[in-house]
């Protein structure tokens, strides 16, 4: 299980990183972690003639919290995304499902960017980016452009990016200090792909019913999926646990997953029930009740 | 370990001398063995579960530079001998094989070509450009369809697929049917395994042209049988190949046979006058290397009201795979033999199929016999279950007390020295039966699944010659030492078992510092170099122990004869009566006591090496002492093991709460490496019930070739273990010992069935096919319905430490800790 | 369009110049061009851990790297975690525990471990466990390595006066 030949290329800047894909396209592959592309290599199930390695671009490791939108760089590790303190306070749902993400030392090599773009239906972080309605900054050497992350994630390990393009960033909105978040995800073995995955936030009105709910789902479809008609629901109800059971019920009938020999459609909808119950009434608990 | 012994070091908790070397990464694996020069291969394999080779283009991968050669089963025909599986046992059909497969292949992953090159990323590079033609033929991967009229032949020589088939009847098992209150029947299938080693297989084949000596570095369970596979199938004599096994990275019985890639290589090194390595992936391993189980099981149970069993009935149904590394019947023989185990079941009978399909083969792991007491003590909860009776009481009715001993099974195997009441009456004291009922009524009523698991295990182990001779397989249980004192008094021993990480070295010095007289540090046992070791059988069947350390411990004792009979002439005594070794030096025992003579081992050896003519007559020079030694046809370790589940009705997910094992191995040799090998044990057994699977689609294709398809527990799956050791030795092994490690695999499936089970009991459901995945609890309680849950929306978790979510860890709910 | 090139290693504080191809594996170049043969290959998909190294003190698979990438970057194998003759606590620990068998899987948890106790010195059972699900071991059922393990995390913080 070796990977095929390629040629190795270690650009110092951005800029040349981007020269380099601009001049070989679709024969070249940039690589951050490698925890996907990497296997992926070694199973010859990837050959790009050219493997452009983005590891020393550091000013792409980076958070920034510019005025509402929290700025995360592409080459930001997963266990950075899991433990960086102001992650954990502006970015809670991100944190929570960065934490999920395969093994300890998976996640110190892993970075957001290379997530994104392998796009795996069940990955936490394209998830988040859709359910936190999250913006991917794409550059190449012809310029930057970004794109929402429900966009940008076109279909089963089919993202939106031409092949001389990376990821250089992603632009999530702060979460509000009183929105509750709640991630939840299940697999069969821990550390493994989810079979379904469930990100939730909501806020609450003074009087103490919901006033804003965000659901997106993994593991359904192609692409995670925001529940825009169980958000639309869910406004106006208390944050009890009948309103979980009856979002959970409508989350479940609203999919239309695919029915595979070991893991039946049916069992896939009733996790999704399970699950979005569940962060439901986390998120709930953790939401404060707005000024 | 407070147990009173006779023993002064057997039975003593050392920690393992091997650890230093793993620890350090200093041990010496395969691929830790570098000859300068060694080419590499790598194999070309099938796409198709069953297909015609047409023909093999190999042109583009010869020329590719760095490559010496592509080879083909008919090249490999010129250079070896097939393998011919012949025994005399009724019922069972010869089967035969060539090196590689020349006119067909018969399952996905079957090797059809070899790439030799100078290293292993370009022979990749030229498998990739070998070219193979392919007719698909019809396959059949399940045995309804290997078995159904018409089907295709997986192997073109026989009559039809169904490769073994016996009967067996004792008593009259149809007569009691017809006596009994109730006939229950129950249902068992255990799913498709394979023994993942962390390190995979692989060898080293060194061909010495001006010898004409093959050296084979390969990590093997039996080193002596392979060295004579190795020469028959090549045409060499016994003396012109040397096998040696370097460190193991662990085998659980995929390492035995001579595998068709190794002797590919073995005879590359000839044809080349090179050293040639393989090293097998992950991909290859997983598919290709050997697969184990898929057993489907029905038992009809013959009982009075009461639940006494009076006649048993076993339908066995195993899915072989195509091709035959062993006889057929081997291991579905060994479940049909003990089935019966801890029950006083006289009234039996079997009929035991064994099937072809388009598959990897199958061969033994770890537990051949897997299945058995899940059958077993799973027929025994359907009839407490169908009965409405105390399935313990059912238990208690039915065993074999100890007033029983010996005990003849119907298949005329023995039980002697084994305690499967006093296990079962220790793990349920240990669980607190009553207490676990009073909290499973109270979740009951609030909707939650909560269940209890009871499996005892009567466990064979050894298999002395007298075993093979009435199976009929060719082969021997006997086994063979010597222990060699050097001139300095150092000791060295060996014998020809050899571990796969178990840890022998130390277990095995005890053996032969117990038997000697001198203190472990000072014994090094040498195993796995066939030049070195003597002829022996290897490690398989839990006989490590009995036969290795036996050997050990009696080759031992024959020395220690001389060394004292040398000594009472330094001593200037008649004869060694009255004195002993004890750590290295002789003492003499005077007035009730045991005084030093001042003579010690080293002072022995010299005279024995250095001053022969002093010896006392009728002493032979040296300290070279030899034994072999036949253990019984058979011995038995018992144990119960005792689990309690929760399934989380939502998801399906079984959380284990406590997981507890009585066991009974008699003398132990080591008790660290023991309860080593029964967590082990257990964890791999909970591994395969729970979440492994080997998955092939009705085309035959194989769906889990990677880790993260085939799914092996980790550290998040499996439960604390607390274990009840206990010791009652057989009198008929030296030292007691008996031999134990695949109990654990035994009743871990057993036992999570039932505790499955036993929480599934108000749904009136059960499971009878494994694993136990989520998906699978779901379905049965999709079909059930008329229960009501509690609130779906709480967790409860999966296994008792681990985290109630996945990104918040650290909340162990408290009751494994170890603080 | 494989060919060699020269790197600069540097393994265990030690520098090696080596050429090698762009492809190989970096668990393929400390073993067989740097014969540090403690570093075990398992599956090479980056499952079950035996590779895992550290990388600037980090844990990381070395079937999942190429050598190419790591010049500028320190390595520490298994080689280099005990001192002379003496275990780190870490591994002293494991061998008292009987928290290993075959071995072969024994370096990768080690170097997991010898990192993450830098990082959490006072874990919890369960923190343990989810660390140490990233490293397969077919032989012990984990539950001696999780003893040896937290074993090992109390001797540390002992050593250090915490």
């Amino acid at each position: 299980m070796k990977p095929a030949p390629f040629t190795y290329h270690r650009p110092a800047s951005v800029r040349e990183a981007l020269e380099l894909l601009a001049r070989y396209g679709a024969d070249a592959k940039p690589v951050s972690g490698g925890q996907s592309l990497g296997p992926m290599l070694n199973m010859r199930l990837a050959r790009p003639a050219h493997l452009v390695d983005l590891n020393d671009l550091l000013e792409l490791d980076y958070v920034r919290n510019t005025g509402g939108v929290i700025e995360i760089g592409g080459l930001t590790r997963h266990h950075r995304v899991a433990s960086a303190p102001e992650i954990g306070r502006d970015l809670p749902l991100l944190a929570e499902a960065a934490a999920t993400i395969g093994h300890y030392a998976i996640r110190q090599r892993g970075t957001l960017g290379g997530s994104l773009v392998h796009a795996d239906p069940a990955a936490q972080l394209p998830l988040v980016a859709v359910t936190l309605g999250a913006e991917v900054v794409l550059r190449s050497a012809k310029g930057e452009r970004s794109v929402p992350a429900d966009e940008f994630v076109q279909s089963i390990m089919t993202v939106d990016l031409a092949d001389d393009e990376i990821v250089t960033a992603v632009r999530f909105p702060q979460q509000l200090a009183d929105e509750g978040s709640a991630f939840d995800l299940f697999s069969r073995r821990h550390g493994d792909f989810a079979i379904v995955s469930v990100a939730l936030t909501l806020r609450l009105d003074p009087a103490g019913a919901i006033c804003a709910l965000r659901l997106g789902l993994g593991g359904v479809g192609p692409v995670p999926q925001r529940q825009t008609g169980v958000e639309q629901e869910a406004i106006g109800c208390l944050p009890d646990a009948e309103t979980a059971a009856r979002l959970a019920r409508a989350a479940a009938a609203a999919i239309t997953p695919e029915d595979h020999p070991q893991v039946p459609a049916a069992y896939r909808r009733e996790l999704v029930e399970t699950l979005t119950a569940r962060a439901f009434l986390r998120a709930a608990k953790r939401a404060g009740v707005t000024a | 370990m407070t147990t009173e012994t006779p023993f002064t070091h057997i039975g003593k908790p050392l920690p393992r001398k091997e650890d230093r070397r793993f620890l350090t990464g200093k041990g010496r694996y395969l691929d830790d063995v570098v000859l300068p020069g060694a080419l590499q291969v790598s194999f070309v394999r099938a796409p198709h579960a069953h297909a015609r080779i047409a023909a093999i283009d190999t042109e583009a991968a010869r020329a590719l530079p760095g490559v010496l050669g592509v080879f083909t089963g008919r090249d490999l025909a010129q250079w070896t001998a097939p393998l011919r599986l012949a025994p005399p046992i009724e019922g069972l059909h010869p089967v035969e094989m060539t090196t590689l497969p020349i006119d067909k292949v018969r399952f996905h992953g079957d090797p059809v070509a070899v790439v030799v090159a100078r290293d292993r990323y370009v022979a990749e590079d030229a498998a990739e450009l070998v070219e193979v033609s392919y007719e698909p033929l019809p396959c059949v991967a399940d045995t309804a369809a290997a078995l159904a009229p018409g089907a295709p032949l997986v192997d073109d020589t026989l009559p039809d697929n169904l490769v073994s088939h016996q009967s067996f009847r004792a008593g009259d098992p149809v007569a009691r049917r017809a006596e009994a209150a109730r006939v229950v029947e129950a249902r068992f299938d255990l799913h498709r395994h394979t023994h993942v080693p962390m390190e995979t297989r692989g060898c080293l084949a060194d061909w010495d042209a001006g010898r004409s000596h093959l050296t084979m570095h390969i990590g093997t369970q039996a080193p002596h049988p392979m060295r004579s596979q190795l020469a028959a199938r090549m045409g060499l004599t016994e003396t012109q190949v040397t096998v040696i096994s370097p460190d193991i990275g662990g085998g659980f019985g995929q390492k035995i046979a001579l595998y068709r890639e190794e002797l590919t290589v073995a005879a590359l090194s000839r044809h080349f006058g090179r050293p040639v390595r393989w090293r097998e992936d992950r991909l290859e391993n997983l598919t290709s290397a050997s697969h184990a189980r898929e057993t489907h099981c029905v038992t009809r149970a013959a009982v009075r009201a009461d639940g006494r069993i009076l006649g048993l009935e076993l339908d066995l149904t195993e899915d072989f795979g195509a091709y035959c590394f062993y006889p057929a019947n081997y291991m579905a023989r060994v479940i049909a033999m003990i089935l019966t185990g801890p029950y006083r079941i006289s009234d039996y009978a079997f009929d035991v199929k064994v099937v072809l399909t388009n598959k990897c083969g199958n061969g033994p792991m770890r537990a051949p016999m897997a299945i058995t007491s899940w059958v077993m003590e799973g027929t025994i909860d359907a009839v407490a279950r169908e009965l409405g009776l105390d399935p313990v009481e059912v238990r208690r009715i039915n065993a074999v007390r100890p007033a029983d001993l010996p005990f003849t099974m119907p298949t005329g195997e023995v039980l002697e020295d084994v305690t499967p009441l006093e296990t079962l009456e220790a793990a349920v004291a240990a669980i607190d039966v009553p207490a676990f009922r009073a909290r499973q009524a109270q979740a009951r009523a609030e909707g939650r699944l909560l269940g209890l698991g009871l499996c005892t295990v009567v466990e064979s182990t050894t298999y002395g010659s007298e075993f093979y001779k009435a199976a009929g397989i060719p082969g021997s249980g006997h086994e063979a030492a010597w222990v060699r004192i050097e001139p300095s008094g150092a000791v060295n021993a060996s014998v020809g078992v050899m571990g796969s990480g178990q840890g022998y070295e130390t277990p095995l010095a005890q053996a032969v510092a117990e038997g000697l007289g001198v203190t472990p540090d000072m014994v090094n046992v040498h195993m796995g170099h066939t030049d070195i070791a003597p002829y022996g059988m290897g490690s398989r069947g839990a006989r490590g122990a009995t036969a290795g350390g036996g050997t050990l411990y009696l080759c031992a004792q024959k020395a220690a004869e001389k060394v004292l009979a040398i000594a009472a002439g330094m001593l200037n005594l008649n004869d060694a009566q009255g004195l002993r070794l004890q750590d290295g030096q002789v003492e003499r025992r005077l007035e009730d006591a045991w005084q030093a003579t001042g003579v010690s081992l080293a002072d022995v050896a010299r005279r024995a090496y250095l001053d022969p003519t002093a010896l006392p007559e009728g002493i032979a020079p040296g300290l070279d002492v030899s034994l072999t030694y036949d253990p019984p046809a058979m011995t038995y370790s018992n144990s119960t093991h005792a689990c309690e589940v929760e399934i989380d009705p939502a998801t399906g997910r079984i959380a284990i709460a406590r997981y507890v094992v009585a066991e009974d191995c008699g003398t132990v040799l080591n008790p660290l490496v023991v309860k080593g090998q029964q967590q082990g044990a257990v964890g791999m057994g909970l591994s395969g019930a729970l979440f492994e699977e080997v998955i092939y689609d009705e085309s035959g294709q194989n769906l889990t070739a990677t880790l993260a398809d085939y799914l092996v527990a980790t550290a998040c799956e499996l439960p604390n273990i607390e274990i009840l050791p206990m010791h009652t030795p057989n009198r008929k092994t030296p030292a007691g010992i008996k031999g134990m490690a695949e109990g654990g695999i035994m009743g871990s499936i057993g036992v999570i069935a039932g505790a499955v089970n036993d929480a599934l009991a108000p749904l009136g459901v059960t499971a009878e096919q494994m694993p136990l995945s989520p998906q699978r609890m779901r379905a049965l309680m999709r079909g059930a319905g008329n229960f009501t849950y509690g609130t779906s929306f709480s967790d409860p978790g999966t296994t008792a430490h681990d985290t109630t979510t996945h990104g918040t860890p650290g909340n162990s709910d408290g009751r494994t800790g170890r603080a | 369009m494989s060919t060699p090139v020269p790197i600069s290693l540097v393994v265990n504080g030690e520098a090696h110049d080596l050429v090698v191809p762009p492809r190989k594996l970096l668990s393929d170049v400390l073993r067989e061009d740097l014969n540090l043969t403690g570093t075990h290959v398992g599956c090479e998909h980056g499952v079950c851990g035996a590779c895992t190294i550290l990388i600037d003190g980090r844990p990381a698979r070395a079937c999942l790297t190429y050598a190419v990438q790591l010049e500028g970057h320190e390595l520490t194998t298994i080689e280099a975690v005990a001192e002379g003759d003496t275990l780190s606590p870490l591994q002293q620990a494991l061998h008292e525990e009987h928290g290993l068998q075959c071995g072969f899987c024994t370096a990768g948890i080690v170097m997991t471990f010898e990192a993450y106790l830098r990082e959490n010195p006072a874990p919890s059972e369960a923190e343990v466990r989810d660390v140490l699900s990233g490293n397969l071991c077919r032989c012990t059922g984990y539950q001696n390595i999780v003893t040896a393990v937290l074993k090992a995390a109390e001797a540390m913080r002992g050593g250090r006066g915490a």
